[in-house]
């Protein structure tokens, strides 16, 4: 694993922002490289583990605990549909069934225990998530880092195009 | 209703109850209603409050009256006026709902489960009142393999709660933090190292996740909470300085499992693998159970105990007749009792008639012995465990005490986790340095040049507590003007350490408010050792580091009872309770307390014995547990000695190495097996208790000691462990208030004063001497170095690891070696590059005195030039390559410094 200078610089400086605990800048530094990697491997767990001083296994619990982290790879475009209330209510479950028949992902795959579904292509993965905090214009999603609004799910091929 | 509430009551259902700050809510139950009156599922009394259950819960109102509200009364802190409720409707129901959901993913096979009968869920659920589960059966995880992969931990994880006690005790009490909690919610599951078996996770087997679990999720092969093991004998671990108090369960004469009190000052709770897994040699069927005498065609022959002594009185009688006392001599053992040590001294000083007498203590810590008596008159640790809670900076000086002194260990390890500053000055990066602030990667051999300079720098930064000095010290000036003389430059090439660290590791250590140094066998076992340890008193009396909590000199004491057998007489030049032999008045009060003539003529220590062994003054030596052998350096020296003599008795458990050369050897018992007391590292003097009664045909060594004297033809009483302390404790003045009872389950730290007042910190008010006496040395490189340096340009030191004791003899016959089962030779990667060796090669060390075959472990913990091995397997024999060189002053074997090279064999 190859962490590029201006992301370990960017880490290094995350890090300064917790000069009492250095188990509280896990969550920051897996943050900078999960983005960068898009997910957290084992290799990760380790470099973490080794830049904080800490053991490997007071890095991975945190990686387990949260759903934010993925410890499998999505796809090129990763796609976060909110499936909390005020979604749910607006029609996020369709949302969610929608942009799984518009990438050819296995609806039924996605649970509890494997909360993201990857396309066979590998083009696309789609998560359902808690709360995205934008209630007030459900449903919605993220895509990539870019949150779409009221979404229509009849028009989930148009937010797909917008990134391939 | 208008009552007088005190600032530290509180009502418990209704009744005052009073408590102290920073007390719980459930310490407080506990402590007045008995624990369990609250149930308890997460909580643990060696634990960390935690909160995560909830089944602690009870009613709180803030004062009479006042609203109610449900709190887990685990982690909630009393305060003064609280009004608690521990039974009322609202958390029963509470209570039984939680349990019952727990139990929806728990298998209901309670009969077939190992700690039926003694399982906290199951008391809990019989507590709360549950006869059945209400829910329906869901998805669960009963379906979870067991592991039981390493040869002592096991789980079995579809019992697991996730109550999380197990990973608080990995990381709050062994500070190994190889358990945790993978993934959340329903799918939360506890994990080892990064989610493997126990054998491939680096868990040190120190058990206490397994005595921490409340149900048969994480266990071990012994089954320690099994209620087989009704039968609890308490006792002390008989494998290092750290004194664990271990209880011991059993079922007729039969060790079931070891595990420790939670009360234990000592221990609390916790000890090492060695002290709770390594038993099983006990029983060994290697166990010698009949005395032997040689025949004279060489070949041992049974004997019954009447022939052996008999055989011994005559033969010993014979030799002291025509060669006189000073032709025999006797070695005991820092593995047996005070009492023990007191007999065999006894036998030999003032039966025999010789100071003849020495112990292990000279190969490990009696440059400790003497140096401290030097310094501040008494050759004992002058502070505590318990002050590693309070020091503010903690100093590791040629010790490794997660590896050597595990229990300590993993408290230093705790403080230091916890933010005190630690200073390491040891040649190799050991298990703690990661954790240290300052590391000083010193060249074996070099301690005093070391020290040398960070007096110096105290010196220099005008950090002298100078009030301390003038008032409770002396020799200062002579002292000072050493230090002004260094040349800093030299020492830090000697060294190889960069001495702006060493400054720095200086002033941490000397403006701390209080600060602790702990020293092992690195310190002592050098030609400078006995230096070494004065010098580690000078920097304590120059920063005013004495007399106080959380300050001092600590040596770790290596064996179980190396300082008891040194308090109790056990080396030539002073007899039971550090009285020096040379000293008519001390002769006289032993004679009279005897009734038999002391000698005055010195004795000799065991080099000596060994060299008047073959000079042939030595004519019969008796070992008590000591396999000197394997484990004194230079073996091809020591098997000439055994060679040489022409009698031979040898105490022992096993045929040892050292016992193959025996005439006679007597079957001894194991420490599960008698009754006596072991003095640990803190001069804490704790019971002993036979746990199981002497294997058949074994006798416990006080005993045999007891009957080899009446044998003799002096009056002497039947040994009883409560009787022989009684004698010490009247010619022992530091043993004075001592007495079987009263050292009670705790035991007492000497000096114990009339009416059993003991001693936790030493020299508070004044040194045991008097003033304390600084000393200069100048740094001296090693003979062996200078000698054979030149043609071995290797450094090889020595040392020993977690999981052996010694020589191996009792912790190679446990599973311990299915954990290790080899010496390994460290080698640092450019060495090891340069001379084409890879890890796993085997490679021939040798030196100017042999040869042995070791497995090399290619390692950048040693630096270039520094190799570094164990002695703990006789078929590596790594004694046969270390020297004969010495501490000056004491004799001390220099196991750390060996002049060495290697090459790549296959
Ligand atoms: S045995 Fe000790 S080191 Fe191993 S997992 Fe349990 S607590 Fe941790
Ligand atoms: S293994 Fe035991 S101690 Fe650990 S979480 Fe499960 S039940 Fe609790
Ligand atoms: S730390 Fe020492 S006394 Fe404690 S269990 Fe381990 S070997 Fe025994
Ligand atoms: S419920 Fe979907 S954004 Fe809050
Ligand atoms: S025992 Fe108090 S919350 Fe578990």
């Amino acid at each position: 694993m190859e962490v590029p200078a201006d992301l370990e610089a960017r880490i290094d400086e995350a890090i300064t922002h917790y000069p009492v605990s250095r188990r509280s800048a896990v969550l920051p530094v897996l943050h900078l490289l999960q983005h960068h990697f898009r997910y957290i491997t084992e290799e990760s767990v380790a470099w973490t583990a080794a830049k904080l001083g800490l053991e490997p296994i007071q890095v991975l619990e945190v990686v387990t605990f949260y759903p934010g982290f993925r410890q499998t790879a999505p796809g090129k475009v990763h796609v976060r549909v909110c499936r909390t209330l005020a979604c749910a209510m607006a029609g996020s479950y369709e949302l969610l069934e929608k942009f799984c028949q518009a990438s050819g992902i296995d609806r039924e795959a996605i649970n509890h225990h494997h909360p993201i579904g990857v396309s066979p292509d590998g083009k696309y993965s789609i998560e359902f998530v808690e709360c995205l905090a934008s209630c007030g214009t459900a449903p919605v999603c993220l895509v990539e880092d870019d949150l779409h609004e009221k979404v229509d799910p009849a028009a989930v091929d148009k937010v797909l195009a917008q990134y391939s | 209703m208008s009552q007088d509430i005190s600032p530290s009551t509180a009502f418990i259902d209704g009744k005052p109850f009073l408590f102290q700050s920073g007390e719980t809510i459930l310490n407080v139950v506990d402590r007045h209603l008995g624990r369990g009156h609250v149930p308890t599922l997460c909580d643990a009394p060696q634990l960390e409050p935690y909160g995560a259950c909830r089944v602690c819960s009870v009613e709180v109102a803030l004062q009479d009256g006042g609203p109610r509200r449900v709190v887990a009364s685990c982690h909630t802190p009393m305060a003064p006026g609280m009004h608690i409720f521990t039974e009322t409707q609202k958390v029963r129901r509470l209570r039984k709902n939680i349990v019952e959901l727990v139990l929806t993913d728990h298998p209901l096979d309670c009969l077939t489960c190992e700690v039926n009968g003694n399982c906290e869920l199951q008391t809990v659920a019989a507590k709360v009142g549950i006869r059945k589960v209400r829910y329906p059966e869901g998805e669960n995880h009963l379906d979870r393999k067991k592991d039981l992969s390493h040869p002592y931990m096991t789980s079995d994880l579809s019992k697991c709660i996730n109550c999380s006690r197990c990973v608080r005790a990995c990381d709050e009490i062994q500070g190994q933090h190889v358990l945790s909690m993978h993934g959340r919610g329903f799918n939360a599951r506890i994990i080892k190292g990064m989610d493997t078996t126990f054998e491939e996770s680096p868990c040190v087997s120190c058990g206490a996740c397994s005595q921490a679990c409340p149900t048969s999720a994480i266990s071990d092969v012994f089954m320690s909470k099994s209620i087989e093991a009704t039968n609890k004998t308490r006792t002390v671990c008989t494998y290092c300085g750290v004194g664990c108090n271990l209880t011991v369960a059993t079922k007729g004469n039969e060790v079931l499992s070891i595990q420790a009190p939670v009360d234990a000052e000592v221990n609390h709770a916790h000890t090492c693998l060695k002290g709770r897994f390594a038993f099983k040699f006990y029983n060994h069927k290697d166990r010698l159970r009949k005395p032997l005498i040689r025949q004279p065609d060489g070949a041992f022959k049974e004997a019954t105990w009447d022939e052996a002594y008999e055989h011994i009185v005559t033969n010993l009688k014979r030799i002291i007749a025509a060669n006189g006392p000073q032709a025999v001599a006797g070695i005991s053992s820092a593995r047996c009792t005070n009492e023990e040590n007191y007999l065999m001294q006894k036998f030999i000083r003032h039966v025999v008639g010789t100071n003849n007498i020495d112990c292990c203590a000279r190969v490990c810590h009696s440059p400790t012995a003497w140096g401290m008596q030097k310094s501040f008159g008494t050759g004992a640790a002058t502070n505590s465990f318990e002050d590693i809670g309070y020091t503010k900076c903690i100093m590791v000086i040629g010790a490794n005490p997660t590896e050597g002194h595990p229990v300590t260990g993993a408290r230093l390890k705790q403080a230091v986790m916890k933010g005190t500053p630690l200073i390491v000055i040891d040649p190799r990066r050991i298990e703690i340095v990661p954790y240290a602030k300052y590391h000083l990667q010193l060249r074996p051999g070099t301690n005093v040049a070391l020290l040398n300079m960070m007096a110096r720098f105290i010196l220099d930064e005008g950090l002298v507590k100078k009030d301390f000095v003038e008032k409770r010290c002396e020799n200062w000036e002579e002292f000072e003007a050493g230090l002004r003389s260094l040349d800093m430059d030299a020492l830090e090439k000697i060294t190889g350490v960069d001495k702006e660290l060493v400054r720095a590791a200086a002033i941490e250590y000397a403006s701390s408010e209080a600060a602790m140094s702990f020293h092992g066998l690195g310190v002592t076992e050098h030609e400078q050792g006995a230096k070494t340890v004065m010098l580690i008193s000078n920097l304590a009396m120059m920063t005013g580091n004495i007399g106080r909590p959380g300050v001092g000199v600590n040596p770790l004491r290596g064996q179980n009872n190396v300082q008891g057998a040194a308090d109790m007489g056990c080396q030539p030049h002073q007899g039971a309770g550090y009285f020096e032999m040379n000293d008519i008045q001390v002769q006289k009060r032993y004679s009279e307390f005897y009734g038999t003539n002391t000698p005055s003529e010195p004795g000799w220590k065991i080099p000596q014995m060994f060299d008047n062994a073959i000079a042939g003054n030595l004519k019969a030596l008796w070992l008590m547990g000591e396999d000197v052998v394997q484990t004194d350096p230079d073996a091809h020296h020591v098997r000439h000695a055994m060679d040489s003599l022409e009698f031979l008795v040898v105490q022992e458990i096993f045929m040892t190495e050292t016992a193959k050369y025996a005439d006679v050897i007597l079957p001894a018992a194991s420490f599960l097996e008698k009754s006596g007391t072991f003095t640990n590292a803190e001069r804490r003097v704790q019971r002993v208790n036979a746990a199981v009664k002497p294997l058949e045909g074994t006798k416990p060594d006080g005993q045999i000691m007891c009957e080899i004297i009446q044998r003799f033809g002096h009056p002497q009483a039947d040994y009883t462990p409560d009787g022989v302390l009684a004698e010490i404790a009247q010619i022992v003045p530091f043993f004075k208030g001592a007495t079987w009872e009263n050292l009670g389950e705790q035991g007492k730290q000497w000096p114990i004063r009339e009416g059993g007042v003991d001693t936790q910190i030493m020299h508070v008010e004044q040194f045991a001497r008097g003033k304390g006496h600084f000393h200069f040395f100048n740094w001296q490189e090693s003979t062996e170095l200078k000698t054979n340096g030149t043609e071995f340009p290797f450094i090889l030191t020595t040392g020993r690891i977690l999981e052996h004791y010694n020589c191996g003899t009792m912790t190679r016959r446990t599973g311990n070696s299915e954990i290790v089962a080899k010496d390994l030779l460290a080698i640092n990667p450019a060495d090891a590059r340069a001379k084409s060796i890879n890890t796993g090669d085997t490679v021939k060390l040798f030196s100017a005195r042999g040869e042995v075959e070791l497995e090399a472990s290619v390692t950048d913990e040693v630096k270039p030039g520094i190799l570094y091995t164990t002695f703990h397997f006789p078929e590596n024999m790594v004694n046969n390559v270390t020297g004969q060189g010495c501490d000056a002053d004491t004799l001390c074997p220099e196991y750390k410094v060996v002049a060495a090279d290697i090459v790549k064999v296959s």
